[in-house]
């Protein structure tokens, strides 16, 4: 398609083809750097034979333009016609105009500094959806301004009781992973019935709760995420505040006590499940009898430990629901952006969920 | 000269529902053609069709007198190359800037880097947007949007370019606007214009022939002029032929 560009001397003017596109394009513009290069002051291009003249043509005039500038040469243009002609006189301005100055990069300092005051504003906007959820969840609430017990039923349903089933079959599972594992060592004593205690001891005070911690997460903590980011980006939240609706009240209290009611009676399934994981390892596979291994469980089931996972279970409701709101409410952008604070919002609670699982097995080990 | 695009007996059939019946027309190169008709009445479908994201039931598509109806999709997508499509609601990417919108299609088809953003600069300024390529879509008005998303449409220079509802939600003056740059676009690119559209204001602004659909079938095809020629009471009421003075007939 593209005729090539017919060489000639320093001053005879560059020839562009019928069809001025992105290869011809490129071809000129080599053409006319290598003539800037060469010392040229003045480089003269014939478009008296361009047929149709496309963007791509043009951007390379363009650079060819800005090429002959920065050395302090001319590029003329000659004979345009038709097309060609109509489009790079609309152009014109753009095809002469200085390139915009590129940003300053910003240095080491600064960059870390911009960190900071953003990790500040994030703790800052945290702290202030932290005061508003207290507000509307526990002290409204308590001074009659009512709680949405309609939407509290809807979260319960949804949190709740569509969750059991996933969180009784892993605590399941688990339980016989950790009576597998555990009866490996405890065999080598000829002590296999104490499978039922350490299965009791870990699911009451450590796995039930965790693993719980981590399913609701990764189900409800990433669905309120993607909800509320999804209402941000679609200016459905403006549209509640317009209304003179709180968000807090209206979207945060109700899922805050409904993951506050949830996930301690589901921790109290998976703790369930958990040992009836270990007592079908046991039965099973170790030939306990069933009697003993019922009442090695019930000796070494006690209240402080069961207590101690429920407390926990309750401050991991808290910290998913404070972080799903708090990333769905701060997105930025469209599709992307809601992705992205799904994702944060989940790492943030299982980093969240194990630093404050680690505080209370320290608190736990002195107390 | 061959038309740009060639459709015969076009038929789409969905759950035994027919939503195209017999459709036949053609584009020729260099012309904004019209696709119109009230909501439901099957524009979107057929645009659908033009572009290869949906098979007929029966008929033939041509594009540049290439049947794209049995295409390989990787052989259609080389074809793609050769239009561009601007969507109803725009569908920019919301994360990216106006510029990077305009860039995303340049750069995965491997243009020169140093092009790129000259390129960039001169789309922009071809849809009167020269300065805005910094912004991010959700700081820019609706109008704004539907010319980032022209530009988008435009990048790989396109011999051939599909509007649909080009000025739907917009208020008259912007729709008006949007009118005046498709025409530029035309002028100064050498394209070739389909546009689906319900505006009348727009096709007569525009449009050099019209194809007006209902229930599916073609039930006016011609230059705008020919419209007060129709006995078809259907295209009387949609073009309000004989309702008021400033109907095309009388102009």
């Amino acid at each position: 398609m593209s005729t090539p560009i017919s060489p000639g001397g320093t001053e005879a003017p560059l020839v562009a083809p019928a069809r001025l596109s992105l290869d011809a394009g490129r071809e000129l513009w080599g053409a006319v750097r290598a003539r800037l290069d060469a010392g040229a002051r003045c480089v003269a291009v014939d478009l008296r034979g361009v047929e149709r003249l496309d963007t791509q043509g043009a951007a390379f005039l363009r650079l060819a333009m800005r090429a002959a500038r920065e050395r302090g040469a001319d590029l003329r243009l000659d004979g345009a016609q038709g097309q060609a002609a109509r489009l790079l006189d609309f152009l014109r301005p753009a095809l002469e105009d200085q390139p915009a100055p590129s940003p300053p990069q910003e240095g080491l300092l600064e960059r870390l500094g911009g960190a900071v005051f953003e990790r500040m504003d994030e703790l800052r906007s945290a702290r202030d959806l932290g005061v508003d959820a207290l507000y509307w969840s526990v002290l409204a609430p308590a001074s009659g301004k009512g709680l949405r017990w309609g939407a509290l039923m809807d979260e319960l349903h949804e949190m709740g009781v569509r969750a059991i089933g996933i969180v009784t079959l892993l605590n399941f599972l688990l339980g016989i992973v950790i009576a597998l594992l555990s009866a490996a060592q405890l065999r080598q004593v000829g002590q296999t019935i104490l499978v039922a205690d350490l299965v009791v001891v870990a699911f009451s005070t450590e796995l039930g709760a965790f693993l719980t911690g981590i399913i609701v997460s990764a189900r409800t903590g990433a669905a309120i995420t993607a909800e509320l980011a999804t209402m941000t980006v679609d200016e459905e939240i403006d549209a509640l505040r317009s209304m003179g609706l709180n968000v807090a009240r209206f979207l945060i209290a109700p899922k805050l006590w409904a993951l506050l009611l949830v996930v301690p009676a589901l921790t109290v399934l998976a703790m369930a499940a958990g040992n009836a994981g270990g007592y079908v390892v046991g039965i099973a596979l170790l030939g306990e009898s069933s009697v003993a291994w019922w009442n090695e469980m019930v000796g070494a089931a006690t209240l402080g430990d069961m207590g101690q996972g429920l407390l926990k279970s309750a401050i991991f409701a808290v910290i998913i629901g404070l972080v799903a709101c708090h990333n769905g409410l701060r997105v930025a952008g469209g599709a992307r952006g809601i992705g992205l604070a799904t994702t944060r919002s989940v790492v943030m609670d299982i980093f969240l969920i194990i630093v404050a699982d680690m505080i209370f097995a320290v608190f736990f080990f002195f107390v | 000269m061959e038309p740009v695009i060639e459709v015969q007996d076009l038929v789409a059939e969905y759950d035994s529902v027919r939503v195209l019946e017999d459709v036949s027309f053609d584009v020729r190169r260099g012309e904004i053609m019209a696709i119109v008709g009230v909501s439901g009445c099957g524009k979107t479908t057929l645009l659908r069709h033009l572009i290869g994201l949906l098979r007929p039931t029966s008929g033939v598509v041509r594009l540049w007198g290439q049947d794209i109806t049995q295409m390989e999709e990787d052989e259609l997508d080389r074809f793609r190359a050769r239009f561009g499509v601007s969507f109803q609601a725009s569908a920019l990417f919301n994360s990216i800037s106006a510029a990077e919108n305009v860039a995303l299609p340049m750069r995965e088809r491997g243009m020169d880097k140093e092009l790129v953003p000259a390129l960039v600069s001169l789309k922009l300024s071809l849809v009167g947007l020269g300065d805005a390529g910094d912004k991010m879509p959700s700081d820019l008005s609706g109008g704004m949007r539907k010319r980032v998303a022209i530009a988008r449409a435009i990048a790989l220079d396109p011999e051939l370019v599909f509007f649909d509802e080009p000025s739907a939600g917009l208020d008259p003056v912007t729709a008006a606007g949007l009118d005046q740059l498709i025409l530029r676009l035309r002028d100064l690119l050498d394209i070739t214009v389909v546009a689906v559209t319900h505006s009348l204001d727009s096709i007569r602004a525009i449009a050099d022939r019209v194809l007006m659909l209902a229930g599916g079938t073609v039930r006016f095809f011609g230059p705008l002029d020919a419209v007060g020629r129709s006995t078809d009471p259907e295209v009387r009421r949609f073009f309000r032929v004989g309702a008021d003075a400033s109907s095309p007939a009388s102009r």
